[in-house]
């Protein structure tokens, strides 16, 4: 665990977040007023039904996405104050991602798609370092191949080692589970969780697994573009 | 992004393949601008020297009077070579004939371009010398061996001099320079002449000063001498406007070629970059999740850029100057020129152009990927703002604006192509689009693969429109090239057909006509035309006497009542147009003459006026009755004055005639003048020859760059179809999964591949037609016309290239379980 980091400590906010967008019939307004709290080392799950705005709310508080309006804040930064140029280092300094759909570079091996991220920070992880995240998700036979030589659960784990490579503060998850059957997803599940206790990241997940919110410290449903209570 | 990640992520793109069409299209674009100005530069230093040997040097300055040692003291002091010539008719005797002879007296210089051929016996083949007559001794024509009786080594007396025959004179590069020097030749040296005595006050002369050099030095010079104004300055443009007119217009083409080839690889750089960046936009989507800022996305993709621009440079720079002496060795039989060494330019400018493509056209596609948003990794739909897309067209746009400019150094050229193409995007779009719609109205009753065809290009039809767009261009650039080429060769060549008549005869008496024309019949192919000619001079206009008429006209600089050969006729000649006023009929009785319009103008005359002529004694009155414009560039007799029949019929006439002769039958001549000692004959034979050898090398090279711009041309339609690889991949390999047979994609590719070229080739023929008609008026001179074949071949062949290359380009996309094309894509 992060010593730096109290158990009670706010590291994620989101005050009054609301997001419209514009479309053919007019705005459409996905989220409206979310407040929320999230702590250091704590695990949320955000739930609702499909469309409610989960992956919405989790671009935002990401910084992927602005929010129309509110504020959003990062341990001390407020978010929808930087410029993209700004929030991208945030992301690259405190942020880890896991998603749907793997997202992996086609181009780069298992190896170097998870030293990618403290590449991009400047810095040099050594290979071995890399190797030893790739043997926590059970990847030390694959390290060389490239994603299309990998099934899908396979490259969710990789995608999880890149995750945890930049040491984040906050791991973000959008349906990290969501391709993938119930056993393999069973086991990319018991991943996050063991190597989230490891490192005392904080987890937020969006999912539609009841198993997998369930093993969260904390569930925030989402209706009505509201945090329902 | 630090450069060891994106040299890495480079050498992974290019070993995927992803890089490859980028790092192709530029490498094209280099070598093809390299190559094509490698060879264009050579060839028209070698056109320029062909066409100076025509000229026997750079520039020459001609007069009837003794070219001052001033002017040949400066032009060396500006390090120009110099020679000097003398050419005047003579009789020369040899043992019991006479001759009349052209004679040109050549100092050691002599000639300063070309060469001379002579030959061991008369008649014999030639071989090129140098050096000239030494003094002493002349060098005659074959024919007047057996004309004058004489064999080599005896001697001929040529004025007060006796001249001992030293050789066989084949031919002299500047024969062709002056068509009216009459009679067979003698070459003899300069310093001969005070010997001669036949340099007297009053005989006709003709002096020249040959000069050769450095371009400016020339120029200036030209600037600095008093010419005005008994000596006559010429380059080879002013003193035959036939080859000049053709140099210049395969200057322009040949440059047309390079415009459109950096064109067509500009387009190909743009396809490629964007089909790169598209490919990337989720790669940088993840890159930003994992915290690359857009300015490291940036520069990691500019330092990638500026990579592979520099590979493809320096690849570019050596393909061309392979291509280029792969192509002048092929040409090498063709082009009896020798090739000038090239400079540094070429390889300045395929350098400078890959810079200039990398940065205009593939650019703004690398700069569009700083803008994706990070939200993209979970929202695939999110594209990239459209201001900078515009931003990025305009630097397109302004790229290729001053790559031409700067290319072409022809504002004009540039635009008309510009216009084209900017007439054939907007308005061809629309007509892209309404195809396209028309489309579907078909689609609805075709069978399946036609259906999916259809749908397949109303679903994407803004990317089809553009496609349509760039096949149409591609297409089009090739067909104006292509008209423009057949009609410049056509031109070309309709100025001198082959057998066009190479002598002319004139002074042929009343009563010789009939002989002279059978004698001609038997041994030669007349000429199209017997012109009466008779000697006379304008003696009043309008009642006013010439001096008066020329005191009262500021304009009119010549002198008007020198006597000139007049003729008549019943029916306009060919080579000539009216302008104004109208042509005679056979039958009217007023005696009327029709005048070449800017000889009309420089008198100024206008129709209507009446023009009084003094011929032998008598007066004789005419109106000015119709303008013409003759055609300066054939090689026939061209009258400033034509009477009606009714005006000159009654007149004693001489004639004038043409005939083509073979060249191995050259001592026709001496048979037709011994018969008919008075008539005078003109040879052109080796005008024709220089200028035909000259057209031949312009045409080959027009057709050469036709072939590397197609090149080029090809290489913009794979890339803009591996561009549409993607969208059309996906779906296809979805109608694979859902079921759909080999043999049904085959035949939807087909269908779409069929539609989208012959729309293609609809829009292309228009803008092409449009394009040919501005270039040929506003460029080239030329008149316009319709090209109703292309109607037909541009769609076919449209269609037709397009689908070969479309399904040899999706052929791993038939050929590869769809599983593979489904993995393949993620
Ligand atoms: N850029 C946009 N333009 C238009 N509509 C949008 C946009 N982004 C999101 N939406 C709409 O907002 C709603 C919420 O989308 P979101 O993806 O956040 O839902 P979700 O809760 O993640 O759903 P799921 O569980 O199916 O993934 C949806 O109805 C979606 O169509
Ligand atoms: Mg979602």
């Amino acid at each position: 665990m992060n010593s730096d980091l109290p158990m009670s400590r706010i590291v994620v906010s989101a005050e009054g977040v609301t997001k419209v967008v514009p479309t053919a019939a007019g705005q459409l307004v996905i989220l409206d007023g979310i407040d929320l709290e999230i702590n250091a080392g704590e695990s949320v799950a955000i739930v609702g039904a499909s469309g409610s705005g989960k992956t919405t709310l989790l671009g935002i508080l990401a910084g992927l996405d602005a929010a129309t309006e509110g504020a959003v804040r990062l341990v001390d930064a407020d978010l929808s104050r930087l410029d993209e140029e700004a929030r991208a280092l945030v992301r690259g300094q405190y942020m880890g991602f896991v998603f749907q759909s793997f997202q992996l570079l086609g181009s780069l091996t298992a190896l170097e798609n998870v030293m990618l991220p403290v590449e991009l920070r400047g810095d040099r992880m050594a290979a071995d370092q890399a190797r030893q995240l790739l043997t926590k998700v059970g990847l030390q036979e694959r390290v060389d191949h490239y994603p299309r030589q990998l099934s899908g659960g396979e490259q969710q784990r990789v995608a999880i080692a890149r995750a945890f490579a930049s040491n984040p503060k906050v791991l973000f998850a959008d349906e990290p589970t969501g391709n993938l059957d119930t056993q393999t997803g069973e086991v990319i599940c018991q991943l996050l969780f063991e190597l989230n206790q490891e490192f005392g990241t904080t987890l937020i997940l969006v999912t539609h697994d009841r198993g997998l919110a369930e093993r969260c410290d904390r569930t925030i449903a989402i209706a009505g573009g509201k945090v329902a209570l | 992004m630090n450069l060891a990640l994106v040299s890495r992520l480079a050498w992974r793109d290019l070993r995927s393949g992803e890089m490859g069409l980028l790092l192709v299209a530029l490498l094209v674009a280099v070598g093809t601008v390299t190559s094509i100005s490698l060879f264009v530069d050579r060839l028209q230093g070698a056109l320029v020297q062909e066409s100076s040997n025509f000229l026997a040097a750079d520039r020459q300055i001609s007069s009837s009077q003794a070219i001052p040692d001033d002017f040949f003291l400066r032009a060396q002091s500006k390090g120009l070579e110099t020679a000097q010539t003398l050419v005047f008719q003579s009789m020369i005797y040899g043992g019991d004939n006479n001759q009349l002879v052209s004679v040109k007296a050549v100092d050691e210089a002599y000639p300063l371009r070309g060469e001379l051929i002579v030959a061991d016996q008369p008649f014999a083949d030639g071989y090129p010398i140098n050096g000239v007559p030494a003094p002493g001794e002349i060098w005659l024509d074959s024919r007047l061996f057996p004309a004058l009786g004489v064999s080599l080594g005896e001697a001929v007396e040529v004025g007060m001099a006796s001249l001992r025959i030293g050789g066989v004179l084949v031919a002299e590069p500047d024969r062709g320079g002056s068509m009216f020097d009459l009679g067979p030749r003698l070459l003899m040296n300069l310093q001969d002449v005070p010997a001669t005595e036949v340099v007297q006050p009053g005989s006709r002369l003709s002096y020249r000063m040959l000069l050769a050099g450095d371009n400016d030095e020339l120029e200036t010079l030209k600037e600095a001498l008093p010419l005005q104004p008994n000596y006559r300055w010429a380059s080879i443009r002013e003193s035959s406007s036939s080859i000049g007119n053709a140099l210049d217009r395969a200057e322009s083409f040949l440059l047309l070629g390079g415009l459109l080839g950096v064109l067509l690889a500009g387009v190909a750089v743009g396809l490629s970059a964007h089909r790169y960046a598209q490919r990337h936009f989720d790669h940088v989507g993840v890159l930003k999740t994992l915290g690359a800022t857009p300015g490291q996305i940036l520069r990691g993709f500019m330092g990638l850029l500026l990579l592979v621009g520099s590979v493809a440079i320096l690849l570019g720079l050596a393909a061309g100057g392979l291509l280029h002496l792969a192509i002048v060795e092929v040409l090498a039989q063709f082009l009896p020129v020798a090739l000038p060494v090239p400079g540094l330019r070429p390889f300045v400018l395929g350098a400078v152009t890959g810079l200039i493509c990398a940065l205009a056209f593939a650019m703004p596609a690398f700069v569009h990927l700083k803008n994706v948003a990070p939200m993209r990794v979970i929202r695939r739909d999110l594209g990239v703002t459209p201001l900078s897309r515009w931003v990025s067209y305009g630097a397109a746009a302004i790229g290729s604006l001053v790559l031409l400019v700067w290319y072409t150094n022809n504002l004009w050229l540039t635009f008309w192509a510009l216009a084209g193409a900017v007439v054939v995007i907007t308005v061809f779009g629309f007509v892209a689009y309404w195809l396209l719609r028309g489309g579907r109205v078909a689609g609805m009753q075709a069978k399946s693969g036609w259906r999916l065809a259809l749908s397949g290009l109303q679903r994407r039809r803004q990317e089809n429109t553009a496609q349509i767009l760039i096949f149409g261009l591609a297409i089009m650039l090739l067909l104006v090239l292509v008209l423009i080429r057949t009609a410049l060769i056509e031109e070309w060549r309709s100025q001198i057909p082959e057998n066009a008549a190479n002598h002319f005869v004139m002074n042929i008496g009343m009563d010789e006509v009939d002989g002279v024309g059978e004698l001609i019949e038997e041994f030669a192919t007349q000429g199209e035309f017997l012109y009466p000619t008779i000697r006379g001079r304008i003696v009043a206009i309008n009642d006013l006497d010439a001096k008066a008429w020329r005191a009262q006209k500021p304009q009119v600089r010549r002198r008007m009542s020198s006597e000139r050969n007049l003729t008549w006729m019943r029916t306009l000649p060919g080579n000539n147009a009216l302008t104004e006023g109208e042509w005679w009929d056979v039958g009217d009785a007023r005696p009327q003459v029709s005048l070449e319009q800017e000889y009309a103008q420089e008198m100024g005359l206008t129709v209507g006026d009446n023009m009084t002529f003094d011929i032998g004694g008598q007066r004789i009155d005419a109106v000015v009755s119709s303008m013409r414009t003759l055609q300066w560039e054939s090689l026939s007799p061209n009258f400033f004055i034509i009477f009606s029949p009714a005006a000159l019929e009654e007149f004693p006439a001489t004639y004038m005639t043409s005939f083509f002769l073979e060249p191995e039958n050259k001592s026709f001549l001496n048979t037709l003048l011994s018969q008919y000692p008075t008539i005078t004959v003109i040879e052109i034979d080796s005008v024709i020859e220089q200028v035909q050898t000259i057209i031949n090398q312009v045409t080959q090279a027009v057709e050469l760059i036709l072939v590397l711009v197609l090149f080029s041309g090809c290489l913009v339609l794979i890339a803009s179809i591996q561009a549409s690889r993607d969208a059309r991949m996906s779906e296809l390999a979805l109608v694979r999964a859902l079921g759909g047979t080999r043999r049904l994609i085959a035949g939807s590719l087909t269908g779409e591949f069929l539609i989208l070229g012959a729309f293609a080739g609809v829009v292309a023929v228009m803008g092409a037609e449009v394009t040919v008609a501005a270039l040929q008026t506003q460029v080239f001179e030329l008149s316009a016309s319709v090209h109703p074949w292309i109607w037909l071949l541009g769609p076919l062949c449209g269609a037709l290239i397009i689908t070969v290359v479309g399904l040899l380009g999706s052929r791993s996309l038939l050929d590869s379980p769809p599983m593979n094309v489904l993995r393949g894509l993620n």
